[in-house]
């Protein structure tokens, strides 16, 4: 635009045909008006045709109006104030104005204005060039908006950094355990409050220090030093690893460590992080309540027995004309004292598992004759239900007999409390490789999905039959406990509506 | 045979006065002896045919007093019948020398059986 212009201001020094002068401005592609400072108003005396094309409207439209017309309703603009003070006092000026085309189209209107001076000094005319300069600003404009918009990600990125850094601070000072970071040469980089606190320790003490330097050598300790020194060159984390320690301030403890090599961004660092939870408290209590429990159930069975003795002189003392409903009456009551006893038994052995005390008393015995002197005291127990036995080791099993009677006992009694009177249970043992493998099938009401994998935990009963059954549901993570302590495994799998099966393997050498 | 004598040794009153009326029932002649600290003291005082010995015990434990018995030649041969609630009973009273061992709670009749048994031997 600025070519014409320039062609303009020089030729029209030099005398030229008004009409050529006309002709050169009609030809421009830049939008030129020329106004009449004398007339009221400053009305539009010349367009070319790039203003009608620039505006949308035609010559007849154009000629006789303020130019104002292209501001539409848009008038609170600053722009319009800049361009009265320069008309007033018959200066030029350059602005960028909201200007709206004759479909309402708004566009950015790059205007030009400038005074033409008669003889006298008296501004006579204005010629204003008009530039649609949308695009360009646009572009501008969006160059300001993705500049806008990176500013914005970066304080986002930077927010969200200092944010995540708050948040892991926040979360390494706020947990229970303690955290300590060391470099490949196990000298302390950080460690959060709770280690400090817990070792009452300040931080001078800490950092910087050598890991087995600290608070006199107290996690100077072969075991775990030799363990450390494999994390970095190996990758092998320590897990779970307990150390009792007479600790300055604090005394005995039990500490649990763990210690993993840092991953930063999917890449290893050189650095150790290392956690350690105090868990003398908590092994205290676990030891209480297994204590607890071995202590009740065992205080219990004293008093039990003598009740079983008692029943038992009942039925060598019931006279021979005891009446049928009194004989009911002596072996109903001796049915649930047996079924107190089981459950007294359960719970001792519970206790004793708990603390890792389940001692197998090993020895060779014949499983098949096991099995089938199971079954039949099951059956005489429950004269109703039909058991079926199928299969046979025909050897001898070395294993503890007794609690593998418990076993076989135990998802029997559940296979018949768990499915209806005139539905068979199925026994199936056989050998399998090196191993023996016994199922106990009922045509029950079956176990869900969900509940499947459950059944093995301890105090798990299967929902529905919770109330119908009440017990304390440990039996068959006693039967887990007792098969895998014979290096074997046991297993559930079921249909609802269709049934159960249970099954053990046990290596037979 | 049934005019044997048979000492009970537990420091619970129950199970002294069930097995007292269990055993003389049978026929046997029965002392009780509530207190373990008396336990050995009495065994030698009544040089009984058989001894039901419990093992857990305040004060003296029925292994140690086993082993005392064992070491006591006056009643060292003297048969033992050893029972406990403890799971860990029979391995006791295997490694302190007890003739037999039932757990607790009892059935009678094998309780009566393994009586008869070590009397017979
Ligand atoms: C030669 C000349 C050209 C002008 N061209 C435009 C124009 O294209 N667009 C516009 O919005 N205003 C233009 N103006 C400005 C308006 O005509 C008017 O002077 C401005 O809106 C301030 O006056 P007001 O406050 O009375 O509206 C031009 C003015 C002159 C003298």
């Amino acid at each position: 635009m600025g070519k014409e212009n320039h062609i303009n201001t020089k030729k029209i020094n030099t005398p030229l045909d008004l009409d050529v002068l006309y002709k050169v401005l009609d030809a421009s592609v830049t939008g030129i008006v020329i106004t009449d400072n004398l007339l009221p108003d400053n009305p539009i005396i010349y367009c070319n045709p790039a203003f009608e094309e620039i505006s949308g409207y035609t010559r007849s439209e154009i000629i006789g109006h303020n130019c104002r017309f292209l501001q539409g309703k848009d008038r609170n603009q600053p722009e319009r104030k800049a361009i009265s003070t320069a008309l007033a006092s018959g200066e030029s000026c350059r602005v960028e104005i909201r200007n709206y085309t004759k479909k309402g189209k708004l566009f950015y209107n790059e205007l030009y204005i400038s005074p033409v001076k008669g003889e006298n000094g008296q501004i006579t005319h204005f010629i204003g060039i008009q530039n649609d300069v949308s695009s360009r600003r646009r572009t501008q404009q969006e160059l300001e908006l993705v500049q806008e918009e990176t500013e914005r990600k970066v304080e986002e990125r930077t927010r969200m950094y200092k944010e995540s850094q708050e948040y892991l601070s926040s979360i390494v000072e706020t947990i229970r355990e303690s955290l300590v970071v060391m470099d490949k040469d196990y000298k302390v980089l950080s460690a959060n409050n709770h280690f400090l606190n817990t070792f009452k320790v300040s931080i001078n003490e800490t950092k910087g220090k050598l890991l087995y330097d600290l608070g006199n050598g107290q996690w100077n300790i072969p075991e775990l030093k030799k363990m450390m020194e494999e994390i970095l060159p190996t990758n092998n984390p320590v897990l779970d690893y307990e150390v009792e320690h007479d600790f300055p301030h604090i005394g005995k403890k039990l500490m649990l460590l763990n210690a993993h090599r840092i991953e930063l961004e999917g890449r290893y660092k050189d650095w150790i992080l290392l956690a350690i939870e105090d868990i003398t408290d908590q092994r205290a209590l676990q030891q209480r309540k297994d204590d607890f429990l071995s202590i009740a159930s065992h205080e219990l069975k004293t008093p039990l027995t003598t009740i079983v003795g008692y029943m038992q002189l009942m039925n060598r003392m019931m006279p021979e004309n005891a009446s049928d409903k009194f004989k009911g009456v002596v072996e109903k009551t001796g049915k649930y004292i047996q079924r107190l006893n089981q459950l007294l038994s359960e719970l001792l052995d519970v206790s004793r598992i708990q603390t890792g005390n389940i001692t197998l008393h090993r020895e060779e015995f014949d499983f098949d004759k096991m099995v089938a002197e199971t079954i039949e005291s099951i059956r005489a127990a429950t004269p109703s239900r039909k058991i079926s036995l199928t299969g046979k080791i025909g050897r001898n099993f070395n294993g503890d007999e007794s609690h593998l009677i418990q076993v076989v006992s135990n998802l029997l009694s559940n296979a018949i409390k768990y499915s209806a009177d005139n539905t068979k249970i199925e026994v199936r043992v056989s050998s399998i490789s090196d191993f023996i493998k016994v199922s106990v099938e009922d045509k029950g009401m079956g176990i869900s999905e969900d509940e499947l994998n459950k059944v093995f935990d301890r105090f798990y009963r299967v929902g529905e039959v919770q109330k119908h059954y009440p017990g304390m549901g440990i039996g068959l993570y006693l039967c887990q406990q007792i098969i895998t302590n014979h290096g074997g495994t046991i297993w559930a799998e079921s249909q609802k509506n269709t049934g159960s099966t249970f099954s053990f393997t046990l290596p037979m050498y | 045979m049934k005019d044997k004598k048979i000492l009970v040794c537990d420091d619970d009153q129950g199970i002294l006065e069930m097995l007292e009326l269990l055993l003389e029932e049978d026929g046997y002649q029965v002392v009780l002896e509530p207190n373990s600290v008396n336990a050995l003291r009495s065994i030698e005082r009544e040089s009984p045919d058989i001894v039901l010995l419990d093992i857990w015990m305040p004060m003296i434990s029925g292994d140690q007093i086993l082993r005392s018995l064992r070491d006591n030649p006056k009643v060292s041969s003297t048969p033992v019948l050893m029972y406990s609630a403890s799971t860990d009973g029979k391995n006791i009273a295997e490694s302190c020398g007890a003739d037999s061992y039932i757990s607790k709670p009892f059935d009678l009749a094998v309780m009566l059986e393994e009586i008869e048994r070590l009397l017979q031997e």
